[in-house]
């Protein structure tokens, strides 16, 4: 439960979601991605640890990262398997169900649209 | 646009990026600041590869490194492309790495390219060439590249650490330029096909991996299919490894994949910042339920393209005509983020970012930044 708690969260900030990536905010959360085209270490070290809070420990990230985050690996795929859910689960299984030509058309269909 | 000046780059983050949009945007750069304070300091073998690679495919670029390999200086050439090409990727990173930043420069080449590489097929840092044949490939053609001549031969695998896996790619070019997409239906999954691999071990591996997936897979689909390619002799490379690609195709053509391999560590990589990897390796049976788990993730997150692939459909969709695109993604891969900013340095092009709060997945839209194929317009 407690991931899909930070899942809202992160959720609730993705109004901004453009400020986050491009920086130009004036707002709390990203003052420090504002100046991300002046080129220093520390506020690329800052938004790395704004971004990656779902997949990964905070902590851990900037422990890892701190001083060296110019030079992150140049990786297109995420390679962090560690905190991955348990598939077998039914009830998680379930959940995805829609998702799947098994599951509810009419509502995988209402999904599509409601995006539109 | 800038000819004599150079933007200033720095670290060696988004490497490949940072070279293709240099490339394709005709824009000088300076990296500095290569990894100064490393044990090992300045650019790695690989990245030296990678900037070999773009002087065999590129006429006239201008690369420059000092002592330490904590600065380069690259000037961009004109893509050539070309046939019987011939590259050594080198050990310390996968095939993957390459073909990545390739298949987007072959389009705009002069002539289509095909080219011989050499070095490690499948590993667990970059997408496995089995990938890029089941889904990048898919990718490509929605945004207008012709389906014939883009093809990826896989004659022989190699693992890490001793490599000896050995592919044929060929990349079209693109008459004028790619045509822009409006891909927001992911459609529902309607069947699952994967493929598994081992060299130098025995083919009894696959046959745990499959299962495995297959039994997290069949209590949501029955349409799973699973193959194996099992080699030995000269085909298996010069190290024992086993791995597994799955690919998620749903009703509305998209391809989400999920892929790994499992070997034995490479030892001059210790320096990295790395996991501390175990030299006893993962059972078939775990892989294979690990990489099911990855890919029902990848499903989860309800994008057109899984995490891995995000990079590459913006860097595609903003190469597109003076079109709208528009696409619908999962959460944003700090790769992708990464690219999307190094999209806006090179090519001046801001997505528009709307979150979907319904789905939970994120709506990107661009208007392309209109490149052409110039490299064919000088013959």
């Amino acid at each position: 439960w407690k991931e899909s708690l930070m899942e809202r969260t992160v959720l609730r900030q993705t109004t901004n979601l453009m400020q986050l990536v491009y920086g130009k905010s004036t707002l709390k959360s990203t003052t420090s991605v504002a100046e991300e085209q002046g080129d220093g270490e520390d506020e690329l070290s800052e938004d790395d640890d704004f971004f990656k809070p779902k997949g990964e420990g905070k902590k851990k990230l900037s422990e890892e990262l701190d001083g060296d985050n110019v030079n992150v690996e140049d990786c297109s795929k995420l390679t962090n398997h560690t905190k991955l859910k348990k598939w077998k689960d039914q009830e998680l299984i379930e959940s995805i169900r829609d998702r799947f030509v098994t599951g509810d058309w009419s509502k995988a269909a209402r999904r599509g649209q409601d995006s539109d | 646009m800038v000819k004599t000046s150079y933007m200033r780059l720095k670290g060696s983050q988004q490497f490949r990026q940072r070279l293709l949009l240099s490339t394709l945007s005709a824009t000088p750069v300076i990296i500095e600041d290569i990894r100064p304070d490393d044990s090992w300091p300045g650019l790695r073998s690989h990245e030296i590869s990678f900037l070999r690679l773009l002087e065999k495919i590129t006429d006239d670029c201008v690369v420059e490194i000092n002592e330490t390999g904590t600065k380069l200086k690259y000037k961009p050439g004109v893509l050539m492309g070309g046939k019987h090409l011939m590259h050594d990727c080198g050990l310390s990173r996968s095939i993957g790495y390459f073909l990545e930043p390739l298949i987007v420069l072959g389009l705009f080449g002069k002539k289509p390219l095909m080219i011989r590489l050499k070095g490690i097929t499948n590993d667990s840092k970059d997408p496995s060439v089995d990938t890029f044949r089941s889904t990048t490939f898919h990718m490509l053609k929605r945004f207008g590249v012709p389906s014939e001549g883009l093809n990826l031969k896989i004659e022989s695998r190699g693992c890490p650490p001793q490599g000896g896996g050995e592919v044929v790619l060929s990349v079209p070019i693109i008459q004028n330029s790619l045509s822009a997409v409006t891909w927001i239906d992911e459609g529902m999954v309607k069947r699952i096909r994967g493929v598994t691999f081992s060299t130098r071990v025995s083919s009894q591996f696959e046959h745990s991996m499959r299962h495995a997936a297959r039994g997290i897979f069949n209590r949501l689909l029955p349409d799973v299919n699973i193959e194996t390619d099992h080699k030995s002799g000269p085909d298996a490379g010069s190290s024992p490894g086993y791995g597994i690609s799955l690919v998620a195709e749903t009703t509305s053509g998209c391809f989400i994949s999920a892929d790994t391999a499992v070997s034995y560590s490479r030892r001059e990589d210790t320096d990295d910042i790395q996991d501390e990897e175990q030299e006893e390796l993962t059972p078939p049976v775990d892989v294979g339920e690990q990489i099911a788990s990855v890919l029902l993730g990848e499903v989860e997150q309800g994008g057109v393209v899984d995490s891995t692939h995000q990079g590459l459909l913006f860097l595609l969709c903003a190469l597109c005509p003076q079109d709208v695109s528009k696409v619908r993604v999962g959460k944003l891969s700090p790769y992708a983020i990464e690219t999307l900013r190094h999209i806006r340095d090179f090519l001046g092009i801001k997505f528009v970012i709307m979150p979907d709060p319904t789905t939970e997945t994120v709506i990107l839209k661009c208007v392309g930044c209109g490149l052409k194929n110039l490299s064919r317009k000088l013959s």
